[in-house]
């Protein structure tokens, strides 16, 4: 077998234990790679800071357990930010893993409390609804139409925060978060173009490329993967799992781009010799 | 210090972890026992939280007095015929509403959102003087639609343009590669933080 041959035929099982190794090292020994912020980072952070204090954000929430280490640096800087500029919150999921996670963050990760925040008063959580695209439309002309009550079964009339506010008017910017690539759709076609609502985006590493179109026309700012967390993390000043996460995605990928290289050179190579055999 | 408890559920959340990784290696009855479990837990969750949303959402305000709300029931319950074949049929009355419904609600939205508003940022960013940028966004735009011009032959400038137009995709699915290899990695590194944590809180850290 030549060199080439070898080359394209590692056993796909050194990839793994060469990964896992490089991965593991910097959890234990830190390295402390410098993090580049990106403008859509700067962007998000920015249009949060930028509301008046005491404005309402709403929070899509499309968390999922499975993908939550993707997300969780996004998430929980930023609450830490929502609650540090004291801006009222509106939570309302949009799947079925949504109020678990939030219970985790608001009930022992962020805890509102600890910002100074109330209940039903700077903060409420309306639990999960299958809402979708025409849940997403129904939302904002009509909130009591599709939540009676909130996640603890308190109708919406009992809490101040909700007086005289039941759709897209009382709210002064979204925050939508999603784990389904294509779903940034519906923010835009439900949100920025009937109503002109400010709008900002966290998602999946791999949806980023599929949000990049609508910003900053239709998304003023966006969070994409583990990453962007971390940059949030360091532009706000709240260190979190994404800090702790950055030293080991950059080392850990070392393998596979190295495989990917070998591979191709592979490939490129055996294919140039069939045609010179020709 | 972790109690007792939190060591147990750590520590099974690390078995199911190492289960779940000995796939890479083959398959075996430790995988098997953790993507059932997973699955398992997974899909009781999902049923109860949507028990829980028919309650609050549908059934409570219908017994309150709210009439209505006996349509969306009645259509849920119609998507649970399809489970014996001489009533399948009727499955296909909620699924036409979601359909209907869903197409209506959407259509709005696109020609204005995805199709006007994004023709419009493409020129507008080039005849504002975008840069090098917006030139080549405009380009990628215009040889990628290119590509999919299936009704004249993609000889001349349309094939070349469509040549072109290919390549754009090819580096857009690339970057959608890459952020999708970022994201099993992140996974991966979140997991083993998982069981870093679990090890230092075995040691009493």
């Amino acid at each position: 077998m030549s060199f080439l041959s070898k080359l394209g035929n590692i056993d796909y099982r050194w990839l793994y234990i060469t990964s896992l190794i490089l991965t593991a090292i910097p959890l234990f020994v830190p390295i402390g790679l410098t993090v580049t912020l990106s403008e859509p980072v700067k962007d998000y952070y920015a249009v949060i800071q930028d509301l008046p204090e005491g404005s309402v954000i709403a929070v899509s929430f499309g968390g999922s357990a499975a993908l939550l280490d993707e997300q969780e640096a996004q998430f929980l800087a930023t609450w830490k930010t929502i609650f540090s500029l004291g801006h009222k919150v509106l939570f309302y999921s949009t799947t079925e893993d949504g109020p678990m996670i939030l219970t985790n963050h608001l009930g022992d990760k962020v805890k509102p409390e600890d910002y100074g925040y109330t209940y039903g008063v700077d903060y409420v959580e309306l639990g999960f609804s299958p809402l979708g695209e025409p849940g997403q439309a129904s939302f904002a002309t009509d909130i009591r139409g599709v939540y009676q009550v909130d996640r603890r079964g308190t109708p919406l009339d009992d809490l101040p925060m909700m007086d005289n506010f039941n759709n897209w008017e009382g709210i002064d910017l979204l925050i939508y978060q999603y784990t389904s690539c294509t779903d940034i759709e519906f923010a835009v076609r439900q949100w920025t173009v009937p109503y002109q609502t400010e709008v900002i985006a966290t998602t999946l590493g791999c949806c980023g490329p599929m949000a990049a179109p609508y910003y900053p026309s239709q998304i003023a700012g966006f969070l994409s993967g583990s990453g962007a967390g971390t940059e949030l993390e360091v532009l706000s000043g709240n260190p979190g799992p994404g800090a702790a996460m950055s030293d080991s995605k950059s080392i850990g990928i070392l393998p596979q781009l190295i495989f990917i290289a070998f591979g191709n050179i592979a490939y490129f190579a055996k294919m140039y010799s069939k045609e010179e055999e020709r | 210090m972790a109690g007792i408890m939190e060591l147990l559920g750590m520590a099974l959340g690390t078995f199911l972890i190492f289960s779940t990784l000995s796939m890479l290696y083959k398959d075996n009855p430790f995988f098997r026992v953790g993507q059932m479990a997973v699955l398992g837990s997974s899909i009781a969750h999902f049923i109860l939280l949507n028990m829980q949303t028919v309650y609050n959402n549908a059934w409570t305000p219908l017994i309150g007095g709210d009439i209505l709300m006996v349509i969306p029931l009645v259509l849920g319950l119609l998507m649970y015929s399809r489970l014996k074949k001489s009533t399948a049929w009727l499955a296909r009355y909620p699924s036409s509403v979601l359909i209907g419904i869903g197409t209506g609600v959407m259509v709005a939205g696109t020609v204005s959102g995805q199709v006007l508003d994004q023709i419009a940022v493409t020129i507008t960013d080039v005849l504002n003087g975008g840069g090098i940028n917006s030139m080549i966004i405009a380009v990628g735009v215009v040889t990628s639609i290119t590509f999919f011009v299936f009704t004249k032959e993609h000889t001349g400038v349309v094939g070349s343009s469509a040549k072109i137009g290919r390549k754009f995709l090819m580096i857009s699915l690339g970057a959608n590669w890459s952020g999708e290899l970022v994201w099993y990695l992140t996974q991966l590194v979140g997991r083993l933080m998982y069981v870093k944590n679990f090890l230092t809180a075995l040691m009493g850290g």
